[in-house]
């Protein structure tokens, strides 16, 4: 592609980003979460692999339908000549639109994916007509997994499932993760180094992330009040005086 | 960053105790629900009509109660502490009413959000507040108060130790008193 229609794409693309901010309410900026002050938000998007992991997908689906439509117009058009003429501009019509629209698809479904990580919860946001957003406060995590397969690997990427506890959807519910009891962080470049964060996370969380509703004895480790260290007082004064009468 | 600011002002001015009844745009968006089905607008609308006008929130300070129907009546309550995940999921009619659906999960078993909040004014907010309440959102793993009131954890394990280690003590003195007399 030259770099005017390179430029002209990029413009029709910026268009097309100003009527659905302006018309579709798609929020262009990315999403946030409320923290504390000094703790850290980490605001990110897939990595650039995963454009071009979409892209190879498209690709291939692409150059398989489009010979398909060609194989079957070239059918037709042995058959007789003037069904094929009369076909081929609706033939090329269905063969390239849906093409493009596929390709703007993959395109916006790239810019609409946030992901926003602070140090205690994750919020992702994905979805252009129907926007999902989800939250999940690492307390509540249960387990963190990393998917890659062998396409996603060659392009440096992975996904990683973060869970919590309940049976919301299933795996094969998990498309999109609408209402599923997970969070889909696909297509990044530092799954490792994120499930590390994550993790460490989980490890120092006292509780199970089942939503206990009094964990203050859990919390600090510290299982002796001052009412307990006050019994005990008053215990050794007892025992002492005990020791002086009998030794008297 | 003057937009984050106003937006945290909001926050602090947000209460949803206050809110009862879901917003009369919900009913707006119901009746383009079911008008978009078409044929099944007559099936649709009346449900949605009944479910529209029983609809009641209640939110107090552990915990929200969701409750509807006519025939078959549903209430849900919940705590804010076993919210799991909150999934915020916004059609493009709903944006178009600044409404959305606020989900709630809780660790029950059951496919699906328990709890699905529709019809708020601002679901921003409600979102917002939701998260606070969560368990983890804010710093829990670290005590919140020092110990200072006597039913609060103290780390003074030393003193604990040492007082033990005297009544010990004081225990084998006195049996090795009474062995000796006897």
């Amino acid at each position: 592609m030259s770099g005017r229609a390179e430029r002209a794409a990029a413009w029709v693309y910026e268009g097309l980003w100003g009527v659905l901010a302006q018309w579709f309410r798609v929020p262009k900026e990315p999403p946030t979460l409320p923290v504390g002050a000094g703790e850290e938000v980490m605001s990110f998007r897939p990595a650039a692999g995963f454009l071009s992991y979409l892209k190879l997908w498209f690709w291939i689906l692409c150059l398989l339908i489009d010979v398909g439509i060609f194989i079957i117009w070239v059918v037709i058009f042995v058959k007789s000549a003037l069904a094929g003429v009369l076909l081929a501009l609706p033939a090329l019509f269905i063969a390239v639109v849906p093409d493009i629209f596929s390709f703007v698809a993959i395109h916006l479904r790239y810019d609409t994916t946030w992901y926003v990580m602070t140090g205690r919860s994750l919020r992702i946001r994905r979805g252009v007509w129907v926007i999902h957003e989800t939250t999940i406060t690492f307390e509540n995590v249960q387990n963190v997994k990393v998917h890659s397969g062998p396409v996603q690997r060659y392009f440096g990427i992975a996904n990683l499932v973060v869970e919590t506890a309940g049976a919301g959807g299933g795996e094969g519910h998990g498309k999109g993760g609408a209402v599923a009891n997970r969070g889909i962080i696909e297509g990044v470049a530092n799954a490792p180094d994120l499930r590390d964060r994550i993790m460490q996370r989980l490890r120092q969380s006292k509780t199970a992330g089942l939503g206990d509703e009094d964990d203050h004895d859990l919390r600090a480790g510290a299982a002796w009040t001052r009412d307990h260290l006050q019994a005990l007082r008053e215990i050794r004064e007892e025992t002492a005086a005990l020791r002086k009468a009998d030794a008297a | 960053m003057d937009n984050e600011s106003a937006l945290s002002e909001e926050q602090a001015n947000f209460d949803p105790t206050q809110i009862t009844r879901p917003d009369p745009s919900l009913m707006t968006y119901y009746f383009i629900v079911a008008v978009l089905t078409t044929i099944g607008f007559f099936f649709l609308i009346l449900p949605l009509v009944f479910k529209y006008h029983t609809l009641r929130y209640k939110f107090d300070d552990k915990g929200v109660s969701m409750s509807w129907g006519v025939l078959f009546r549903r209430e849900i309550y919940l705590t804010y502490r076993r919210i799991q995940d909150i999934h915020v999921t916004r059609n493009i009619f709903q944006r178009w009413l600044g409404l959305a659906e606020v989900a709630v999960q809780t660790a029950s078993g059951s496919a699906g959000a328990e709890m699905k909040i529709e019809g708020i004014r601002r679901p921003e907010l409600l979102r917002d507040f939701l998260y606070r309440q969560m368990r983890g959102a804010r710093g829990e793993t670290e005590p919140q108060v020092a110990g200072e009131a006597a039913g609060e954890p103290v780390s003074d394990s030393d003193e604990a130790l040492a007082l033990l280690q005297g009544i010990r003590d004081d225990l084998r003195g006195l049996r090795q008193t009474m062995e000796a007399r006897s």
